[in-house]
C-alpha cells in the first residue's frame, strides 16, 4: 500500500470537514479541585511562575496547559540512566545551549511505578508519598519538576488525581511528609520531557546542523503518555488532524524528516515491566513482529522515534535476537531529543551516548551526513584519557562530596521538624 | 371579546417533523410560517440523500416527497435559505427576527414549533477509526449516499468493494467521548444498508460488527432475521477496537469476537462508521434564543418526557423530532402533529388571557389539566 | 439457589454483578483465602471507582498486547473482578493477572470508563499481600530490582544489565563489564558516572524513601512475599542510618 506522509495525512484530514478540536468527553479537569484544596490550605501547590517562561499548550480535549521552560527540576528515569545515558545528557545538552537553568540532583528517587506495574509490591500510599517527596524537593529548590520518564509521568497524574480525590491517603501522605520535615506539595502541572522538547522544537530546528530530508522516521507514542491520562497529552490539529499526540511527530517534522504512518502505531512495544525483566521471549516477540516489522517493512523506517525509556530499550534491544529467525531488521531506536541532539551537532557519543544502543545508529549517521568515524576515533581517544586518569568533561559543575550523603540546598540542611503550613 | 383573527404559529425546521407540523396546522387553519435554513425542505434525509428508509425500505422520495409537496403547494408561508436571528417572547408574543441573503425581516407569532433536528456524530473524534485517514473509511450517511446514488465504489481507486463491515454505536453509548446514549436507529439503518447492498451485489460480503442489536418492534424480524436468513449477512459479536491498514490497499478490522473469545482480524475493502445522533447546531442554537432548558445528553428538555413529550419548559414553544432526543422519520413525522394540534390548542386556550412567555417547570401538570 | 446460599454476604447492594458462576458442587463452600481476598478486593476503595459495568463489546481485547501471546484477555479479567464467585477470582489470581503488560490501552478504549489495567493492579496486591504460592513463584527472578528500588529507589543498574541476564540482547550492548567503569565516567553527568545504581541517590534521600515504605505498610506487604528479602532490606538500611550519623558528625551537621 501506497504510504502516507505526515503531510498527506494532514491533507486527508484537512479535506475532511471538523476536527477533533474539543472532545466533549465529561471529565473533570483535576486541577481546579487541586487549586481548590490549596486555597483551603490542604495542601501547596508547585505554581509556574514567570522565571519559569510557561508555554501554553493545548491537550485533548483542547483543554489549556502550561509547560514551563526555565528554571527545571529534572527527574531522572531509571532505564534512562541506566542503559540510555544519552537520553538525558542531550537533554542537558540543550538545556545548556539554551541557557536553561536547571537541577539535576542524587536527592531524587525513580516513581517506583515500573517496579510497582510489574510486581504489584506497592500501595497506593507509598506511591504518592514517593511522588510528593520528589516534588518536595523541587519546592524546596525553588524549581519546576520535568519528568523524563514516561510512566513516572503517567504515575504522577494518577497519584496527583488520588491525592486530590481521596482525603485518607491525602492525610496519610501529607503525616508521612511531616515526619521528614516536608510539606504536602503537588506541581501545577505535571510536565513531560518530551513537552518541553515539542515547545522548544523550532528553536532546535534553528540549530539543525545536518539535514534530515533524506530521513524516514516512524514514530512510538509510549502508552503511558497518552493512554493512562488521556485528557492531559498534547494534541495539535496540524499534526495527524489532531488524531494522535503531537509529540514527537511535531518535532520531526520540524526536524524536515519524513514522518511514516504504520499500521501498529498505537500498539504498545511490549515492554509490559514485568515482562521486559522476566518474561522476554513474550517481549521480543511483540516488540519484532508487532512493531519493528511494521515500522521497517510497511513505513521503510531508516529510525523509529519515541519519547519514553522502556519504548527506546525495548524496541532498539528487541532486534538483534530476530535473527535467530531471520528476521534482521536492525533499524536504530533514538528518542526524540536524541536525533535532535544528532541534528544540532551535538557529539554523538560524548553527549548522545550512541554506543549504549544495540541497534546500529551508522548508517542513519551517513544518511544525515555526519562523518561519525571521526567522532568515533575521538570518542575511543577521550575514553582512554579517562581510563588513564584524564580530565572528565561535564555538563555542570559536578556535586560535592557531602550531597553524597545530604539533600542540602545554598549550603544549608533542611531544617528539621520545620514548621507545617499545610494540614 | 373574542379574537378571531387565526393562531400564528412558526415552524423552525423543515425536516420530517416540520413538514408535518406544518401541514396539521395550515389544515386546522392556522396561519403557518416554515422558516428552513437550506435551500430545499425535506431536511437531513433529504440534505443527506438517504437511501431507503426503514421499515418498509421505501425511497425516500416516497417517504418525504408526497410532505414537501403539500407544504409547497399549501399556503404555509415558507421562508428557505433563512435563519432565525433573534427572538423575544413577552406578554404572550413572540418578536422574531429573519435573517436571509434578502436582508432582515421581523414577524409577531403566537406560539413557536421547534423542529430542528438532529446532526450525525463526527467520527474524527474517535482516533482508533482513522476516519479522515483512511479514504475507504466512511460513516453510514456517506455510505448512504453511495446507495442513493447507485455508485458503491472506494473512495481509494473506484472499485467495487469485495466486502464491507459496518461498525455499530460509533460516537453512542461511550464514555469516552461523552455520548452515553443509544441512537435508536443506527443497528437498523446498518441492517438496511447490507440488505440493500446484498440484494443488488449477493457477491459482496457484509459484516456487522455489534455488541447489541436493538431492532426494536418489527424492525426485528422485517430487518435483522431477514438479512440474517434471506441475504447472508454475517453479524459479528464484538466490537471494532482499531482499524489499520492491511495489505495491499485493504483495511483491517480489529475485534474481539466475544462469543467465540478470541481476537479477530479481518481484512476489508470498506468499512462503515454507524455514527451517533447529537442535537444540531440549529437545536442548540434556537433553544438558547428560546430560553429552553436542555436535557444531560444535550438535546432539548420536554416538559415531561413521558406524558408532555412536545411541550418545553417554555409555555408557548413546543418541540417535535429529533431535537428533544434519537427517532426514526415516522416517529418524528408523528411528533411534528402532535406539537401541531398541542400549539394550536395552546393558542386558541390563551386568547383573551395574558399569556407571559413564562418557564414551566414547577407547574407542568397543572398546566395540562 | 444452593448456589446463592453459599456466596459471601456484599457489603455494598451497589456492586455491579454479571457472573454467577455455578462450576461448584452442592453445598460446597468457597475456599477460605478465595473469601478473604474477596472481601479484600470489594472493601478497597479503588473497587468501586475502577470497576463500573461491562457491555461485552470486546475492544479492551482488541488492543491487549497480551491478549495477542496468553490466555488472558482484560475484558475476561473486568469479568472476573465483577463475579461474585471468590473462588473465580482466586483462580485468576494464580496466573493471569500477571500476563497484563499494562499499557493502559484498554483503559482508554473502554466506552464505560473502567479502570481495568487497574483493577488488575489491585488484584496483584492482593496477590503479593496474600503470599499467594503463585506470586512468590512468579516474582522470584524480579527480586534484583526489588532489592535495588527499596534500596536505591532506582529500579535498574548498569550493573545489573549482564549477558547471563540479557541472554537475547545484543552482547555488544551487554557485555560491558571490562569498561563499564570507564565508559560510565564518559557520560558527562556526574550522578550517572556509577554502576550500582541508575544514578546516584544521596544516603538522606534513600531513607527518607525506607521511611516511606516502613510507614506505608510496603514493608509489612513484602514480608509475606519474600521474608528473607525484607531482612535483608532492614539490615541495609539500619547500617546506612548509622553510616550517616557519621557523616553528620563528619560534614559538621
Amino acid at each position: 500500500m501506497k504510504m502516507l506522509s505526515a503531510d498527506q495525512i494532514r491533507e486527508v484530514v484537512k479535506a475532511r470537514s471538523e476536527k477533533r478540536a474539543v472532545s466533549d468527553k465529561k471529565v473533570m479537569d483535576i486541577r481546579e479541585e487541586m487549586w481548590n484544596l490549596h486555597d483551603k490550605g490542604e495542601i501547596i501547590v508547585i505554581p509556574i511562575e514567570k522565571k519559569n517562561k510557561p508555554v501554553t499548550v493545548r491537550t485533548l480535549f483542547g483543554w489549556e496547559k502550561k509547560v514551563p521552560t526555565d528554571h527545571l527540576w529534572h527527574h531522572k528515569s531509571c532505564g534512562q540512566c541506566g542503559n540510555i545515558p544519552g537520553y538525558p545528557a542531550s537533554l542537558l545538552w540543550f538545556m545548556n545551549q539554551f541557557g536553561t537553568e536547571y537541577l539535576n540532583e542524587p536527592h531524587q528517587t525513580s516513581c517506583t511505578a515500573w517496579n510497582y506495574h510489574g510486581t504489584g509490591t506497592s500501595n497506593p500510599v507509598a506511591l504518592a508519598a514517593v511522588a510528593v517527596r520528589n516534588w518536595h524537593r523541587a519546592y524546596e529548590t525553588g524549581t519546576f519538576p520535568l519528568i523524563h520518564c514516561g510512566t513516572s509521568y503517567g504515575d504522577y497524574k494518577e497519584m496527583r488525581k488520588l491525592i486530590v480525590e481521596n482525603k485518607e491517603v491525602r492525610d496519610k501522605v501529607r503525616d508521612i511528609m511531616h515526619h521528614m520535615g516536608k510539606e504536602l506539595t503537588i506541581p501545577e502541572e505535571i510536565v513531560h520531557y518530551s513537552e518541553w522538547v515539542h515547545v522548544m522544537r523550532d528553536r532546535m530546528a534553528a540549530m539543525s546542523k545536518y539535514d534530515l530530508s533524506n530521513v524516514t522516521a516512524t514514530v512510538h507514542e509510549p502508552c503511558h503518555y497518552y493512554k493512562m491520562v488521556p485528557e492531559d497529552a498534547i494534541y495539535d490539529e496540524s499534526v495527524h488532524g489532531g488524531q494522535r499526540p503531537a509529540p514527537p511527530t511535531a518535532l520531526m517534522i520540524s526536524l524536515g524528516a519524513k514522518v511514516a504512518d504504520y499500521s501498529t502505531w498505537y500498539d504498545c512495544c511490549g515492554f509490559g515491566f514485568r515482562h521486559i525483566l522476566t518474561e522476554r521471549e513474550f517481549t521480543r516477540s511483540f516488540a519484532t513482529l508487532r512493531k519493528i516489522k511494521p515500522m521497517v517493512e510497511e513505513a521503510h523506517s531508516d529510525v523509529a522515534i519515541t519519547t519514553d525509556t522502556g519504548c527506546v530499550t525495548t524496541l532498539d534491544k528487541s532486534q538483534w535476537i530476530g535473527k535467530v529467525h531471520g528476521m534482521e531488521f536492525m533499524v536504530p531506536v533514538l528518542a526524540d531529543v536524541q536525533i535532535a541532539a544528532l541534528a544540532a551537532g551535538a557529539h554523538p557519543y560524548k553527549i548522545v551516548q550512541l554506543h549504549w544502543h544495540a541497534s546500529p545508529t551508522e548508517k542513519l549517521m551517513e544518511k544525515m551526513g555526519i562523518d561519525y568515524t571521526a567522532y568515533k576515533n575521538d570518542f575511543m581517544k577521550y575514553l582512554e584519557q579517562i581510563k588513564n586518569g584524564g580530565e572528565i568533561e561535564y555538563l555542570y559543575t559536578p556535586h560535592r562530596e557531602m550531597e553524597k550523603y545530604f539533600a542540602v540546598n545554598k549550603g544549608q540542611v533542611l531544617p528539621e521538624g520545620m514548621k507545617s503550613r499545610t494540614g | 371579546m373574542i379574537c378571531l383573527a387565526s393562531p400564528r404559529i412558526l415552524v423552525i425546521g423543515g425536516g420530517p417533523a416540520g413538514l408535518s407540523a406544518s401541514i396539521d396546522l395550515f389544515e386546522a387553519g392556522a396561519d403557518v410560517v416554515l422558516v428552513e435554513k437550506e435551500d430545499v425542505l425535506g431536511g437531513t434525509p433529504k440534505k443527506l440523500h438517504y437511501s431507503l428508509i426503514a421499515p418498509d425500505l421505501k425511497p425516500v422520495e416516497e417517504v418525504l416527497d408526497p410532505l414537501i409537496r403539500q407544504v409547497e403547494s399549501s399556503a404555509v408561508t415558507k421562508k428557505l435559505g433563512t435563519v432565525v436571528s433573534a427572538i423575544e417572547n413577552g406578554n404572550g408574543h413572540v418578536n422574531v427576527t429573519f435573517t436571509s441573503n434578502g436582508g432582515k425581516e421581523e414577524a409577531v407569532f403566537d406560539a413557536v414549533i421547534l423542529a430542528t433536528g438532529f446532526t450525525h456524530w463526527d467520527p474524527h473524534k474517535k482516533y482508533e477509526y482513522g476516519y479522515g485517514v483512511y479514504p475507504d473509511v466512511i460513516d453510514f450517511k456517506d455510505f448512504e449516499k453511495m446507495l442513493s446514488d447507485d455508485n458503491l465504489a472506494r473512495p481509494s481507486n473506484g472499485k467495487m468493494p469485495a466486502r464491507i463491515g459496518w461498525l455499530l454505536c460509533v460516537g453512542s453509548r461511550d464514555r469516552q467521548v461523552g455520548k452515553f446514549y443509544c441512537c435508536r436507529v443506527g443497528c437498523a439503518v446498518s441492517i438496511k444498508q447490507a440488505m440493500e447492498v446484498k440484494k443488488k451485489h449477493p457477491e459482496i460480503d457484509t459484516y456487522i460488527y455489534y455488541m447489541d442489536i436493538r431492532t426494536y418492534g418489527f424492525w426485528e424480524d422485517q430487518l435483522y432475521w431477514k438479512a440474517m436468513e434471506d441475504l447472508n449477512v454475517k453479524f459479528i459479536r464484538g466490537r471494532i477496537g482499531a482499524i489499520s491498514k492491511g495489505d495491499e490497499g485493504s483495511l483491517v478490522a480489529m475485534a474481539e469476537d466475544t462469543i467465540l473469545q478470541r481476537p479477530s482480524e479481518v481484512p476489508f475493502d470498506m468499512l462503515v462508521l454507524t455514527t451517533g445522533m447529537e442535537a444540531s447546531q440549529g437545536t442548540v442554537e434556537m433553544a438558547k434564543l428560546l430560553g429552553l432548558e436542555m436535557e444531560e445528553h444535550g438535546f432539548v428538555r420536554p416538559l415531561e418526557a413521558d406524558s408532555l413529550p412536545v411541550h418545553t419548559t417554555v409555555e408557548n414553544v413546543f418541540v417535535a423530532g429529533t431535537a428533544t432526543g434519537p427517532k426514526a422519520i415516522p416517529d418524528a413525522i408523528t411528533e411534528g402533529s402532535a406539537a401541531a394540534i398541542k400549539a394550536f390548542n395552546y393558542v386558541r386556550r390563551s386568547r383573551g388571557k395574558k399569556a407571559t412567555g413564562r418557564s414551566m417547570k414547577k407547574d407542568a401538570r397543572a398546566y395540562a389539566e | 439457589m444452593s448456589i446463592l446460599k453459599n456466596l459471601p454476604q456484599r457489603k455494598d447492594e451497589q456492586y455491579p454483578s454479571m457472573i454467577i458462576a455455578g462450576a461448584r458442587e452442592h453445598g460446597e463452600q468457597p475456599h477460605e483465602l478465595a473469601n478473604k481476598i474477596f472481601s479484600e478486593m470489594r472493601g478497597d476503595f479503588r473497587y468501586k471507582e475502577f470497576v463500573l459495568g461491562c457491555l461485552n463489546c470486546g475492544e479492551c481485547t482488541t488492543g491487549c498486547p497480551a491478549a495477542r501471546f496468553y490466555d488472558f484477555s482484560p475484558r475476561e479479567m473486568l469479568q472476573v473482578a465483577m463475579s461474585d464467585d471468590p473462588d473465580v477470582l482466586l483462580d485468576a489470581m494464580q496466573e493471569k493477572i500477571w500476563a497484563c503488560c499494562q499499557c493502559y490501552t484498554c483503559n482508554m478504549r473502554c466506552r464505560f470508563g473502567n479502570d481495568i489495567a487497574g483493577i488488575i493492579s489491585v488484584m496483584r496486591e492482593l496477590a503479593v499481600r496474600n503470599g499467594l504460592e503463585s506470586a512468590k513463584e512468579v516474582l522470584k527472578p524480579a527480586s534484583r530490582s526489588l532489592l535495588k528500588v527499596m534500596t536505591h529507589g532506582t529500579q535498574v543498574s548498569p550493573d545489573m544489565i549482564q549477558p547471563d541476564f540479557f541472554i537475547d540482547w545484543d552482547p555488544k550492548a551487554v557485555s560491558k563489564t571490562g569498561d563499564l567503569i570507564a565508559l560510565r565516567k564518559a557520560i558527562p553527568i556526574d550522578v550517572l558516572q556509577v554502576t550500582d545504581s541508575s544514578w546516584e541517590v544521596s544516603m538522606q534521600t534513600a531513607l527518607e524513601l525506607a521511611q516511606i515504605y516502613e510507614e506505608s505498610g510496603v514493608l509489612d506487604m513484602l514480608r509475606s512475599l519474600d521474608p528473607d528479602l525484607v531482612e535483608m532490606i532492614v539490615d541495609i538500611i539500619s547500617d546506612w542510618k548509622d553510616e550517616f550519623e557519621e557523616m553528620k558528625e563528619k560534614f559538621g551537621i
